[in-house]
């Protein structure tokens, strides 16, 4: 596993990872259908090219289409950006959930990127803020307990 | 909102109040009674018996109607519900990023270090 980390005081989900790269070529990755289509889909899943939409400026559009290899099955997913800083940081919002999800982009080196991305998730009924604090932490603790018990 | 949302909903809600929580967590070890979950809470029964509810109506725990102290149980399926959803944001990420680092390793390798240049379509030597 990457280093990553679910949890935190607040309320986001926070995933992070070091590539070899320079940080203007990793941005570009994010925004460029050609290469987001070979990364997009996770393991076993594809993203087609042809149906990658991006327009990269606050207020433009981000959708994808994943497709599963095994089945066909089809996930389309349509955001709205909120912000866009080349080569610093992305974030945009997803139309259907409402998740929010900021990703950084951090000059380690000339040819080092850290890519963070927070993803503010929270269904409706944890909104209220009282809700939001600890309980990805606490859900962690379960998931270590249960997996004891299971 | 599918089933499976309202469902997930439903736990996250429930799991939101830290009584609750520490309920869930006790259940995790074992079946237990009202009173014998009350015990740790400077908590009224009925109090208790509140949270019970909420943690019913999610469906993350359940309570026999035949047996006389009703123990109440933990529906461990249901809490891999709301686990789940975060185990797969994670996994989509990370699956993401296996792939990206793999696609920026086949564009440096065939460009000196120059920079950020397409350069995935050049033949090997």
């Amino acid at each position: 596993m990457s280093e990553q980390d679910a949890s935190d005081a607040s309320n986001e989900l926070r995933f992070s990872r070091v590539f070899d790269a320079p940080r203007e070529l990793v941005f570009r990755c994010m925004i460029d259908p050609d290469h987001l289509t070979h990364f997009w889909g996770p393991a076993g899943v594809s993203a087609p090219r042809d149906r990658i939409t991006v327009d990269a400026r606050p207020g433009g559009v981000f959708e994808t289409v994943m497709v599963n290899d095994a089945d066909g099955s089809e996930y389309p997913t349509r955001a709205v950006y909120d912000e866009v800083r080349e080569p610093e940081l992305l974030a945009w919002t997803e139309s259907s959930s409402g998740m929010q999800v900021t990703t950084q982009f951090v000059a380690l080196g000339p040819d080092r990127t850290e890519v963070r991305i927070h993803q503010r998730f929270v269904p409706e009924a944890l909104l209220a803020p009282e809700a939001r604090a600890g309980f990805l932490t606490a859900l962690d603790r379960f998931d270590t307990y249960l997996g004891g018990v299971r | 909102m599918t089933i499976t949302e309202e469902r997930l909903d439903a736990a996250f809600a429930a799991l939101a109040d830290p009584t609750r929580r520490a309920i869930v967590s006790r259940l995790a070890r074992g079946d237990a009674t009202v009173g014998e979950l009350a015990a740790p809470f400077d908590m009224s029964l009925p109090g208790i018996s509140k949270h019970l509810k909420v943690l019913e109506r999610s469906g993350l725990i359940s309570r026999r109607r035949d047996a006389q102290f009703r123990p109440c149980h933990l529906e461990v399926e249901a809490l891999d519900g709301a686990l789940d959803w975060i185990g797969t944001n994670r996994r989509l990420w990370d699956e993401r990023f296996d792939k990206l680092d793999a696609l920026l390793a086949g564009m440096r390798r065939p460009l000196s270090p120059a920079g950020p240049r397409k350069g995935k379509e050049r033949a090997h030597e």
